[in-house]
Protein backbone atom coordinates (compact mmCIF):
# COMPACT_ATOMS: atom_id res chain seq x y z
CA UNK A 1 0.00 0.00 0.00
CA UNK A 2 2.71 2.42 1.01
CA UNK A 3 4.87 1.29 -1.87
CA UNK A 4 2.02 1.88 -4.27
CA UNK A 5 1.56 5.43 -3.01
CA UNK A 6 5.28 6.10 -3.13
CA UNK A 7 5.51 4.84 -6.71
CA UNK A 8 2.56 6.98 -7.69
CA UNK A 9 4.03 10.10 -6.15
CA UNK A 10 7.43 9.47 -7.71
CA UNK A 11 5.88 8.97 -11.15
CA UNK A 12 3.56 11.95 -10.79
CA UNK A 13 6.28 14.33 -9.62
CA UNK A 14 8.68 13.12 -12.31
CA UNK A 15 6.04 13.64 -14.99
CA UNK A 16 5.11 17.11 -13.78
CA UNK A 17 8.72 18.26 -13.38
CA UNK A 18 9.90 16.88 -16.71
CA UNK A 19 6.96 18.36 -18.60
CA UNK A 20 7.57 21.71 -16.91
CA UNK A 21 11.23 21.55 -17.95
CA UNK A 22 10.14 20.61 -21.46
CA UNK A 23 7.93 23.66 -21.68
CA UNK A 24 10.41 26.15 -20.23
CA UNK A 25 13.69 24.97 -21.78
CA UNK A 26 14.94 27.18 -24.57
CA UNK A 27 16.84 24.52 -26.47
CA UNK A 28 14.33 22.48 -28.55
CA UNK A 29 16.40 19.31 -28.40
CA UNK A 30 16.42 19.47 -24.61
CA UNK A 31 12.67 20.04 -24.63
CA UNK A 32 12.04 16.97 -26.78
CA UNK A 33 14.29 14.85 -24.55
CA UNK A 34 12.44 16.03 -21.44
CA UNK A 35 9.21 14.96 -23.11
CA UNK A 36 10.83 11.59 -23.68
CA UNK A 37 11.50 11.34 -19.93
CA UNK A 38 7.88 12.23 -19.24
CA UNK A 39 6.59 9.63 -21.67
CA UNK A 40 8.71 6.84 -20.18
CA UNK A 41 7.41 7.66 -16.70
CA UNK A 42 3.90 7.76 -18.06
CA UNK A 43 4.35 4.36 -19.65
CA UNK A 44 5.24 2.96 -16.25
CA UNK A 45 2.23 4.69 -14.79
CA UNK A 46 0.05 2.92 -17.33
CA UNK A 47 1.63 -0.30 -16.08
CA UNK A 48 0.68 0.51 -12.51
CA UNK A 49 -2.82 1.22 -13.82
CA UNK A 50 -3.02 -2.38 -14.90
CA UNK A 51 -2.39 -2.31 -18.64
CA UNK A 52 0.86 -3.81 -19.81
CA UNK A 53 -0.24 -3.64 -23.45
CA UNK A 54 -0.68 0.12 -23.36
CA UNK A 55 2.75 0.44 -21.74
CA UNK A 56 4.27 -1.30 -24.73
CA UNK A 57 2.22 0.75 -27.19
CA UNK A 58 3.14 3.98 -25.41
CA UNK A 59 6.85 3.24 -25.57
CA UNK A 60 6.79 1.96 -29.14
CA UNK A 61 4.60 4.67 -30.62
CA UNK A 62 5.59 7.71 -28.59
CA UNK A 63 9.21 7.11 -27.69
CA UNK A 64 9.96 5.12 -30.81
CA UNK A 65 8.06 6.96 -33.51
CA UNK A 66 6.64 10.34 -32.54
CA UNK A 67 9.59 11.72 -30.60
CA UNK A 68 12.09 10.50 -33.19
CA UNK A 69 9.98 12.34 -35.76
CA UNK A 70 10.15 15.47 -33.60
CA UNK A 71 13.91 15.14 -33.24
CA UNK A 72 14.35 14.71 -37.00
CA UNK A 73 12.37 17.86 -37.66
CA UNK A 74 14.40 19.75 -35.06
CA UNK A 75 17.56 18.61 -36.80
CA UNK A 76 16.23 19.50 -40.26
CA UNK A 77 15.25 23.01 -39.26
CA UNK A 78 18.25 24.95 -38.05
CA UNK A 79 17.38 26.99 -35.05
CA UNK A 80 18.73 29.92 -33.26
CA UNK A 81 17.94 30.45 -29.62
CA UNK A 82 14.48 31.69 -28.85
CA UNK A 83 14.54 35.20 -27.52
CA UNK A 84 12.81 36.27 -24.38
CA UNK A 85 9.63 38.16 -24.84
CA UNK A 86 8.63 41.11 -22.79
CA UNK A 87 5.69 40.58 -20.48
CA UNK A 88 2.61 42.11 -22.02
CA UNK A 89 0.25 41.58 -19.11
CA UNK A 90 0.90 44.38 -16.68
CA UNK A 91 -1.37 43.34 -13.85
CA UNK A 92 -0.17 39.86 -13.08
CA UNK A 93 -1.52 40.00 -9.52
CA UNK A 94 -5.07 40.11 -10.83
CA UNK A 95 -4.34 37.08 -12.97
CA UNK A 96 -3.00 35.27 -9.94
CA UNK A 97 -6.22 35.94 -8.05
CA UNK A 98 -8.26 34.57 -10.97
CA UNK A 99 -5.98 31.52 -11.14
CA UNK A 100 -6.44 30.77 -7.45
CA UNK A 101 -10.20 31.11 -7.74
CA UNK A 102 -10.33 28.75 -10.71
CA UNK A 103 -8.08 26.29 -8.92
CA UNK A 104 -10.42 26.35 -5.92
CA UNK A 105 -13.41 25.67 -8.16
CA UNK A 106 -11.59 22.78 -9.83
CA UNK A 107 -10.68 21.20 -6.49
CA UNK A 108 -14.26 21.60 -5.36
CA UNK A 109 -15.54 19.81 -8.42
CA UNK A 110 -13.06 16.95 -8.15
CA UNK A 111 -15.10 15.50 -5.27
CA UNK A 112 -17.90 14.93 -7.76
CA UNK A 113 -15.76 12.60 -9.84
CA UNK A 114 -14.68 10.47 -6.90
CA UNK A 115 -18.29 9.99 -5.83
CA UNK A 116 -19.22 8.75 -9.29
CA UNK A 117 -17.28 5.53 -9.63
CA UNK A 118 -18.85 2.98 -7.19
CA UNK A 119 -22.33 3.59 -8.58
CA UNK A 120 -21.83 1.75 -11.86
CA UNK A 121 -19.30 -0.77 -10.65
CA UNK A 122 -21.98 -3.44 -10.21
CA UNK A 123 -22.92 -4.40 -13.76
CA UNK A 124 -19.75 -4.05 -15.73
CA UNK A 125 -18.49 -6.66 -18.16
CA UNK A 126 -14.81 -6.35 -17.32
CA UNK A 127 -13.46 -8.70 -14.67
CA UNK A 128 -9.74 -8.83 -14.34
CA UNK A 129 -9.69 -12.31 -12.86
CA UNK A 130 -11.26 -13.88 -15.91
CA UNK A 131 -8.64 -12.88 -18.45
CA UNK A 132 -5.63 -10.61 -18.66
CA UNK A 133 -5.89 -7.01 -19.67
CA UNK A 134 -4.36 -7.68 -23.07
CA UNK A 135 -6.93 -10.36 -23.84
CA UNK A 136 -9.77 -8.05 -22.88
CA UNK A 137 -8.42 -5.23 -25.00
CA UNK A 138 -8.04 -7.58 -27.97
CA UNK A 139 -11.53 -8.98 -27.48
CA UNK A 140 -13.13 -5.54 -27.41
CA UNK A 141 -10.94 -3.98 -30.05
CA UNK A 142 -11.74 -6.62 -32.64
CA UNK A 143 -15.44 -6.96 -31.86
CA UNK A 144 -17.10 -3.87 -30.40
CA UNK A 145 -14.64 -1.31 -31.66
CA UNK A 146 -13.67 -2.86 -34.98
CA UNK A 147 -14.94 0.05 -37.06
CA UNK A 148 -13.10 2.62 -34.96
CA UNK A 149 -9.96 0.51 -35.07
CA UNK A 150 -10.00 0.43 -38.84
CA UNK A 151 -10.83 4.12 -38.90
CA UNK A 152 -7.58 4.81 -37.05
CA UNK A 153 -5.75 2.86 -39.74
CA UNK A 154 -7.42 4.92 -42.47
CA UNK A 155 -6.55 8.14 -40.64
CA UNK A 156 -2.89 7.16 -40.44
CA UNK A 157 -2.93 6.27 -44.14
CA UNK A 158 -4.41 9.67 -44.99
CA UNK A 159 -1.70 11.31 -42.88
CA UNK A 160 0.99 9.49 -44.86
CA UNK A 161 -0.60 10.52 -48.17
CA UNK A 162 -0.97 14.11 -47.01
CA UNK A 163 2.62 14.39 -45.82
CA UNK A 164 4.01 12.91 -49.04
CA UNK A 165 1.76 15.07 -51.21
CA UNK A 166 2.57 18.33 -49.41
CA UNK A 167 6.32 17.81 -49.40
CA UNK A 168 6.36 16.60 -53.00
CA UNK A 169 4.56 19.72 -54.16
CA UNK A 170 7.21 21.74 -52.38
CA UNK A 171 9.96 19.86 -54.15
CA UNK A 172 8.45 20.53 -57.56
CA UNK A 173 8.21 24.26 -56.84
CA UNK A 174 11.83 24.69 -55.88
CA UNK B 1 -5.81 1.92 -3.96
CA UNK B 2 -4.92 5.45 -4.91
CA UNK B 3 -8.04 7.62 -5.16
CA UNK B 4 -9.17 8.84 -8.52
CA UNK B 5 -8.85 12.49 -7.56
CA UNK B 6 -5.05 12.13 -7.45
CA UNK B 7 -5.01 10.95 -11.03
CA UNK B 8 -7.46 13.66 -12.03
CA UNK B 9 -5.27 16.27 -10.34
CA UNK B 10 -2.14 14.95 -12.07
CA UNK B 11 -3.94 15.01 -15.39
CA UNK B 12 -5.16 18.53 -14.72
CA UNK B 13 -1.66 19.76 -13.87
CA UNK B 14 -0.19 18.17 -16.99
CA UNK B 15 -2.96 19.63 -19.12
CA UNK B 16 -2.36 23.11 -17.67
CA UNK B 17 1.39 22.81 -18.31
CA UNK B 18 0.76 21.78 -21.89
CA UNK B 19 -1.75 24.56 -22.38
CA UNK B 20 0.67 27.15 -21.02
CA UNK B 21 3.28 25.77 -23.38
CA UNK B 22 0.91 26.17 -26.32
CA UNK B 23 0.13 29.71 -25.23
CA UNK B 24 3.57 31.02 -24.42
CA UNK B 25 6.09 29.25 -26.61
CA UNK B 26 6.75 30.63 -30.04
CA UNK B 27 8.65 27.72 -31.53
CA UNK B 28 6.21 25.74 -33.65
CA UNK B 29 7.83 22.40 -32.83
CA UNK B 30 7.71 22.99 -29.08
CA UNK B 31 4.11 24.05 -29.55
CA UNK B 32 3.33 20.66 -31.09
CA UNK B 33 5.24 18.97 -28.27
CA UNK B 34 3.12 20.84 -25.74
CA UNK B 35 0.07 19.50 -27.57
CA UNK B 36 1.51 16.04 -26.98
CA UNK B 37 1.75 16.83 -23.26
CA UNK B 38 -1.94 17.75 -23.27
CA UNK B 39 -2.74 14.50 -25.05
CA UNK B 40 -0.74 12.58 -22.45
CA UNK B 41 -2.76 14.21 -19.69
CA UNK B 42 -5.87 12.79 -21.31
CA UNK B 43 -4.22 9.38 -21.56
CA UNK B 44 -3.52 9.34 -17.81
CA UNK B 45 -7.09 10.38 -17.10
CA UNK B 46 -8.71 7.72 -19.28
CA UNK B 47 -6.44 4.96 -18.02
CA UNK B 48 -7.20 5.91 -14.40
CA UNK B 49 -10.94 5.94 -15.08
CA UNK B 50 -10.71 2.56 -16.72
CA UNK B 51 -8.59 1.09 -13.93
CA UNK B 52 -10.70 2.35 -11.07
CA UNK B 53 -14.10 1.60 -12.58
CA UNK B 54 -12.99 -1.86 -13.85
CA UNK B 55 -14.18 -1.06 -17.34
CA UNK B 56 -12.22 -1.74 -20.51
CA UNK B 57 -13.49 1.24 -22.53
CA UNK B 58 -10.98 3.70 -21.13
CA UNK B 59 -8.07 1.57 -22.28
CA UNK B 60 -9.58 1.39 -25.75
CA UNK B 61 -9.88 5.17 -25.75
CA UNK B 62 -6.22 5.41 -24.70
CA UNK B 63 -5.28 3.16 -27.62
CA UNK B 64 -7.16 5.40 -30.05
CA UNK B 65 -5.70 8.51 -28.44
CA UNK B 66 -2.17 7.23 -29.01
CA UNK B 67 -3.00 6.57 -32.64
CA UNK B 68 -4.53 10.01 -33.04
CA UNK B 69 -1.50 11.61 -31.39
CA UNK B 70 0.77 9.92 -33.90
CA UNK B 71 -1.37 11.16 -36.78
CA UNK B 72 -1.50 14.66 -35.35
CA UNK B 73 2.26 14.80 -34.90
CA UNK B 74 2.75 13.64 -38.48
CA UNK B 75 0.51 16.31 -39.96
CA UNK B 76 1.78 19.05 -37.64
CA UNK B 77 5.43 18.37 -38.32
CA UNK B 78 4.81 18.20 -42.07
CA UNK B 79 3.20 21.62 -41.89
CA UNK B 80 6.11 22.88 -39.75
CA UNK B 81 8.62 21.78 -42.38
CA UNK B 82 6.48 23.32 -45.11
CA UNK B 83 6.21 26.61 -43.25
CA UNK B 84 9.94 26.65 -42.62
CA UNK B 85 10.79 25.98 -46.26
CA UNK B 86 8.43 28.69 -47.44
CA UNK B 87 8.92 31.41 -44.86
CA UNK B 88 12.37 30.54 -43.40
CA UNK B 89 11.10 30.77 -39.85
CA UNK B 90 9.04 28.69 -37.46
CA UNK B 91 8.54 31.30 -34.76
CA UNK B 92 4.87 32.02 -34.54
CA UNK B 93 5.21 35.76 -34.08
CA UNK B 94 7.18 36.05 -37.33
CA UNK B 95 4.69 34.12 -39.43
CA UNK B 96 3.10 37.02 -41.25
CA UNK B 97 2.56 35.38 -44.61
CA UNK B 98 -1.08 36.41 -44.64
CA UNK B 99 -0.20 39.84 -43.27
CA UNK B 100 -1.97 38.97 -40.04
Amino acid sequence: MLGEVLVFFYLASAMVISSLLAVVSRNPVHAILWILVMILHQAFMLYTLGSEFLTAVQIIVYAGAVLVLFLFVVYIINLRREERWRIFVERSSLGLVCFVVFLYLLFKNLAFFTALSPAFKANLPYHLAEATNLQWIARYLYSHYLFQFELIGVILLVVVFGAVYLLRKLKEES
Amino acid sequence: MIPFSYYALLSLILFIIGFLGVLFRRNLIILLAALEIMMNALIVLFAAISHLSKDITGYIVVFFLIGMAAAEAGVGLTLAILIYKKLKTIYTDELNYFRG
